[in-house]
């Protein structure tokens, strides 16, 4: 009894049979369908493909930007919102605004949010200037230091925003990868080396479908053959 | 199990309410900024639009109409009719214009609309009590003889428009062509908003077409609020609020669906 209580309580991420398409005007790209995957808490999910092949569209579906065409997500432990270049920010904001806007909608506590975004984003008084104004590095930065400071069991990125400078990549590694060495992640990267470095799990998306692997080596040389 | 849904209920409404007035501030900010008088000029187009309207009929028509008072009696009207305006205005769209907040589940689109709603609604209210309160000073603007029930016909006309944005934004998500019909739509829909005129003013028989109008109904309402014996309203109250429901209903459908298929770049 209190063992399938646990099992129900267990922190996790399930998508169940899940599809995606987009339509625009009389064309339809059904970008993957039938998708089953199980994350549980301390997973770090590499999400291999080649361009295109939907590895941001899942990582949007997982963290609720979008609505997958039918199937289901059920997330049992707190996931952030994708890390990206793009959203989340209002590009007419300030810094300090966008944190206070994030600080009030997670009901955080906005002089401590302040601190640590100051501390980790390195940004000083750039901090006090419209988002749109920031170079991709910068806002890299800030939307890091944000879900760091609100804390979550699992973390959505796209690569493209770890390729920031030497100094940000080793405080994103302590940050994400020391200190918090216990939370669950997917990274979508084309980059095997950061994959084999960080990830103990990989899901393979080809063709619209896709494949978990557990053995890393076996994934990379697959994605590699595509 | 109803007591943890009911507690599901609760935590989703203080989250909405948490969301809505972070999305308020957000967007005061962006219209608005912090320079000179800020977010002050949410009241300053509808008090523009008012004053120099009613100047301008009180030079065309004399300082009375019907026993009431041309200034007082344009404002009454001008005010709301901005308030409608303004809110289809800003419903145009207004998913794709936040869609970067979409980022946040906790965020969602129908969040958009209160919150354009709710600043329109803020600063249409203000500029009202503004005006009304200068107007009264030169003894312009009678004070309001049945104050509950000014406040009743405001909030009837209110909710009607808000229920009309919900159909309108996602509608306006779903096809282009919408859109380059509301400006029109908005304007020819003028006599029917019972801006410019009483209902008591009219012919029987007009005034039996005109009354299907939630919003005549509810300008109706006002109107008698604030002249109280000095006009004959002609109003029915469920007639607002079973429009506004059915509305609603079918905005929030409309909402739901355009979520579903919503691309967030």
């Amino acid at each position: 009894m209190y063992a399938a209580l646990s099992w129900l309580n267990k922190k996790m991420i399930i998508c169940r049979n899940l599809s995606k398409s987009y339509t625009h005007g009389g064309g339809r790209k059904q970008v993957f369908k039938n998708l089953d995957f199980t994350m549980q808490r301390g997973d770090r999910v590499a999400l291999l493909g080649r361009n295109g092949a939907g590895k941001t569209t899942l990582i949007k579906l997982i963290g609720g930007v979008e609505m997958p065409t039918s199937g289901k997500i059920e997330r049992r432990m707190s996931v952030s919102w994708p890390l990206g270049f793009a959203g989340g920010f209002q590009g007419s904001l300030t810094g300090y605004d966008n944190a206070r806007f994030i600080a009030r909608i997670y009901d955080r506590n906005y002089p401590e949010m302040r601190d640590f975004v100051e501390d980790f984003t390195e940004l000083g008084r750039q901090l006090k200037m419209p988002v749109k104004t920031y170079s991709s590095g910068m806002r890299a930065r800030l939307a890091f230091a944000l879900s760091l400071a609100i804390e979550f069991d699992c973390y959505l990125i796209d690569e493209i925003i770890l390729v920031g400078d030497q100094n940000f990549q080793r405080k994103c590694h302590y940050e994400l990868f020391e200190r918090r060495a216990g939370r669950s992640m997917i990274l979508a990267s084309h980059s095997n080396e950061m994959v084999r470095q960080y990830c103990n799990r990989a899901l393979v998306i080809h063709d619209g479908l896709a494949t978990t692997y557990e053995d890393m080596d076996l994934a990379i040389e697959t994605y590699d053959s595509l | 199990m109803s007591r943890s849904a009911l507690r599901k209920l609760h935590e989703g409404w203080r989250i909405q309410v948490r969301v809505i007035h972070a999305l308020m501030i957000r967007e005061l900010n962006t219209r608005f900024g912090r320079q000179n008088i800020g977010f002050l000029w949410i009241m300053v187009e509808p008090l523009l639009f008012a004053g120099l309207v009613s100047v301008i009929w009180r030079f065309m028509k004399g300082p009375e109409e019907h026993g009431v008072g041309i200034i007082a009696f344009v404002v009454s009207g001008y005010i709301p009719l901005t308030l409608f305006r303004h809110c289809v205005g800003r419903s145009v769209s207004v998913f794709v214009a936040n869609s970067s907040m979409m980022y946040h589940r906790q965020v969602k689109v129908t969040d958009f609309v209160f919150v354009r709603f709710l600043i329109e609604m803020l600063g249409s209210m203000m500029a009202y009590t503004f005006i009304a309160g200068v107007l009264i000073l030169f003894n312009e603007f009678p004070v309001p003889a049945d104050m509950g029930m000014f406040v009743s016909g405001w909030l009837l006309y209110s909710l009607f428009t808000l229920s009309l944005c919900l159909v309108i934004a996602p509608l306006s998500e779903m096809s282009e062509v919408l859109e380059k019909f509301i400006p029109v739509t908005t304007y020819i829909m003028i006599p029917f908003s019972g801006t410019f005129s009483a209902a008591s003013w009219l012919t029987p028989t007009l005034r039996e077409y005109l009354l299907w109008s939630p919003f005549v109904n509810a300008m109706e309402l006002m109107r008698g609020g604030i002249w109280g014996d000095k006009v004959t309203p002609y109003y029915d109250v469920w007639n607002p609020i079973i429009c506004s429901m059915v509305a609603a209903l079918i905005g929030l459908a409309l909402c739901r669906h355009v979520r579903r298929t919503l691309v967030v770049e």
